[in-house]
């Protein structure tokens, strides 16, 4: 099999970035400069190999030729190259508008090597196919978080960092005891060589799965779920996004909690609930509860918030149900549903909290009892929080109604099974974000202006016109939703190759273990119901042929 | 030598979980110190004992560093602890000097006067 080890070049150029920016540190110029370039150069380096990847090829990096199971994978195929492209867009137009804010002055200049250091790790868990390699990028990512979260250096933003360190403290214990048991039970830790171990306890003749696999694997769940914001979990998000610095809380929400989610959705269908094992553990029980109340209790929470980075927070979290509604049901096209989320979700998101973070800058304050007035004072910023408004809430023909639509059509073409339930969750959710939406539209942009008091607050002229970079940087972001959606088939038919064989994925296993590793299909695909008893699937047992 | 590996790190993580449900910063930080130790630990366990197979059957040997082992133990899990430790240890000085820097802005370290506080960072000036 070919070695192409290039591809480390997506996880090379952010750490040369990094330590660059650092030797040039104080030189504010020459940071901005290394950055941008530096995150150009990556997200346009996995575009570009996304786009010419061939149809049912991908590339795979063996570091140092050692062959797959003992040495350091990195795949890039359609899946990681979607999020690898919009992660680096998004990354880069924020970052664009953090030069444009003064944001980036924080913390001594050392603001653009975390920068870098976070898409380092973002990048590499997007790649990695290895769990404890995943395990080391998540540490990468989150030491960069850590550190960004306490930036400004103020008394509040060091007492709520420790929510968000904790938790994930707790949840990197809990993978490398995840990982350790794994290796324990199975042998070894790659991505593909494990679908191959968990495929064959069940064919005649194979291993029977190790004790306590599915144990384990619920483990992995509840730290990817930590990750992700899923509903019992998500409690350290809204106070920690809070009260960081608005770049940094955009480029968190639009890729940290991804990055949670793209684990579930690499792992889950091909290892910890693989199609063969899907009925024997309680992961297929807990994704769609999970789903669901995070959908509704997400929204609902969004509209008891009267503050609007607290709102975006809260259906921030709401809308990651969406994504785990694609993984609960776990049939290739909604999968394909959930991955087309995802990508909209981190351009929309990050769309949001930009725009909140402007309102904040003509006001002083994203509070609903003193915002008001700005559709009339400022009309480009109003325009563009209403496209991406829209676009979250799912109107046609922005990029949100689409990733709806594939999921709530798929969960109502399965509504025997009872995932009915959750499509009409998932529209009661859009009406939910729209009345929380709503609610921020009606109190910042069409309400009376702020009484005397709070008007003085507002930020002269030549502070209107300094702001003209961080409008555009937004528009970017509001510009690629508005794309995505317009060019939404095209999108799909990149969403449904990635997703096409997760379920089986021979040519995954083939392309990193060698040819003829793959031991054969499966004979019979039972999906779990989570109304009534389980039903044999034979439509999607053969993955379906999209392009 | 398995169990007694697994009883250690049973004892380690309650520690580590009485002091992380503590209400003062400190205490919680040590019990996630012993958390990431009791971790460390496990893959210790994992990486399982050597054997030393003989037509009689297996027997198994004690610590390889202890008896003369001709059955080595999977070096694996070892790369794996000194990697998982090496970020632990990173992880420890990064939350102790977020607990200096808290104590000195804050002169205290009490989780739930910490955690009241939280208004938001707003965007100030171009």
């Amino acid at each position: 099999m070919p070695n192409e080890p290039y591809i480390v070049l997506l996880v090379a150029i952010p750490m040369a970035t990094a330590v660059l920016s650092t030797l040039v540190r104080g030189w504010l110029s020459a940071q901005r400069a290394l950055t941008v370039v530096g995150l150009a150069a990556s997200s346009v380096l996995s575009i570009v190999w996304l786009v010419t990847l061939e149809p049912g090829a991908l590339m795979v990096s063996q570091a140092g030729d050692w062959p797959a199971p003992f040495g350091i994978t990195l795949v890039f195929d359609r899946l990681s190259g979607l999020m690898l492209a919009a992660a680096g867009f998004v990354a880069l137009a924020v970052y664009l508008f953090g030069i444009a804010s003064s944001e980036q002055e924080q913390g001594r200049g050392w603001f653009h090597p975390l920068y870098a250091l976070l898409m380092m790790g973002v990048n590499f868990s997007f790649l990695t196919g290895d769990l404890f390699n995943l395990f080391v990028a998540f540490e990468i990512m989150l030491m960069a978080s850590y550190a960004m979260m306490g930036l400004g250096g103020d008394k509040r933003q060091l007492s709520q960092a420790y929510k968000y360190v904790m938790i994930n403290l707790v949840g990197s214990t809990f993978f490398v005891l995840g990982a350790a048991l794994i290796y324990g039970m199975t042998g070894t830790l790659n991505y593909a060589d494990l679908a191959v171990r968990v495929l064959e306890s069940t064919t005649p003749g194979g291993a029977p799965l190790p004790t306590g696999f599915t144990a384990v694997a619920t483990m992995l769940l509840f730290v990817f779920a930590i990750k992700a914001a899923l509903f019992p979990l998500w409690f350290w998000l809204p106070d920690t996004y809070h009260t960081c610095s608005i770049s940094v809380a955009a480029v968190f929400a639009g890729l940290l909690t991804k990055v949670g989610v793209y684990a579930l959705v690499r792992l889950a269908p091909m290892v910890l609930a693989a199609p063969n094992i899907r009925e024997a553990g309680p992961i297929m029980t807990i994704l769609p509860l999970a789903a669901g109340l995070t959908m509704l209790l997400g929204g609902l929470a969004a509209l008891a918030m009267r503050e609007t980075r607290r709102i975006l927070a809260m259906l921030l979290i709401s809308h990651i149900g969406y994504m785990a509604f694609g993984l609960a049901v776990m049939t290739p096209a909604a999968l394909s549903g959930s991955v087309f989320y995802m990508i909209q979700h981190m351009v929309v998101m990050a769309a949001l909290f930009l725009a909140c973070g402007l309102i904040e800058h003509r006001l002083r304050s994203s509070d609903l009892a003193e915002t008001g007035g700005l559709a009339t004072r400022a009309p480009w910023l109003a325009a563009l929080f209403f496209i991406a408004m829209f676009s979250l809430v799912g109107l046609p023909p922005l990029s949100g109604f689409f990733g709806k639509f594939i999921l709530l059509r798929e969960g109502f073409r399965l509504s025997g099974r009872g995932y009915w339930l959750l499509s009409a969750l998932g529209l009661a959710t859009g009406f939910l974000t729209l009345l929380a939406l709503g609610k921020v539209w009606i109190r910042t942009f069409w309400g009376p202006a702020p009484e005397r008091a709070i008007a003085d607050r507002i930020a002269p002229a030549a502070d209107r016109f300094a702001a003209l970079p961080m409008h555009l940087a937004l528009a970017l972001l509001v510009a690629a939703s508005i794309g995505m959606g317009l060019g939404a088939e095209a999108v799909q038919r990149y969403t449904s190759a990635a997703t096409a064989d997760l379920n089986h994925p021979r040519g995954y296993v083939t392309a990193v273990l060698g040819p003829g590793a793959w031991p054969g299909e499966p004979t019979v695909d039972r999906a779990p119901a989570i109304l009534g008893p389980p039903v044999a699937l034979t439509v999607d047992a053969s993955p379906t042929e999209t392009r | 030598m398995t169990l007694l590996l697994s009883i250690i790190v049973a004892v380690i993580f309650a520690v580590g979980v009485y002091l992380l449900l503590g209400r003062e910063l400190k205490g919680m930080a040590m019990g996630l110190f012993m958390l990431s130790h009791g971790a460390n630990l496990g893959i210790l366990a994992m990486s399982g004992q050597p054997v030393r197979h003989t037509p009689a059957g297996a027997t198994p040997l004690g610590p390889p560093i202890l008896t003369e082992a001709t059955q080595p133990v999977d070096p694996l899990p070892q790369a794996l602890i000194l990697t998982a430790i090496v970020i632990s240890f990173a992880v420890t000085a990064f939350l102790l000097t977020l607990l200096v820097a808290t104590y000195r802005r804050a002169e205290h370290l009490g989780a739930d006067e910490l955690a009241n506080d939280d208004r938001p960072t707003v965007l100030t000036g171009v």
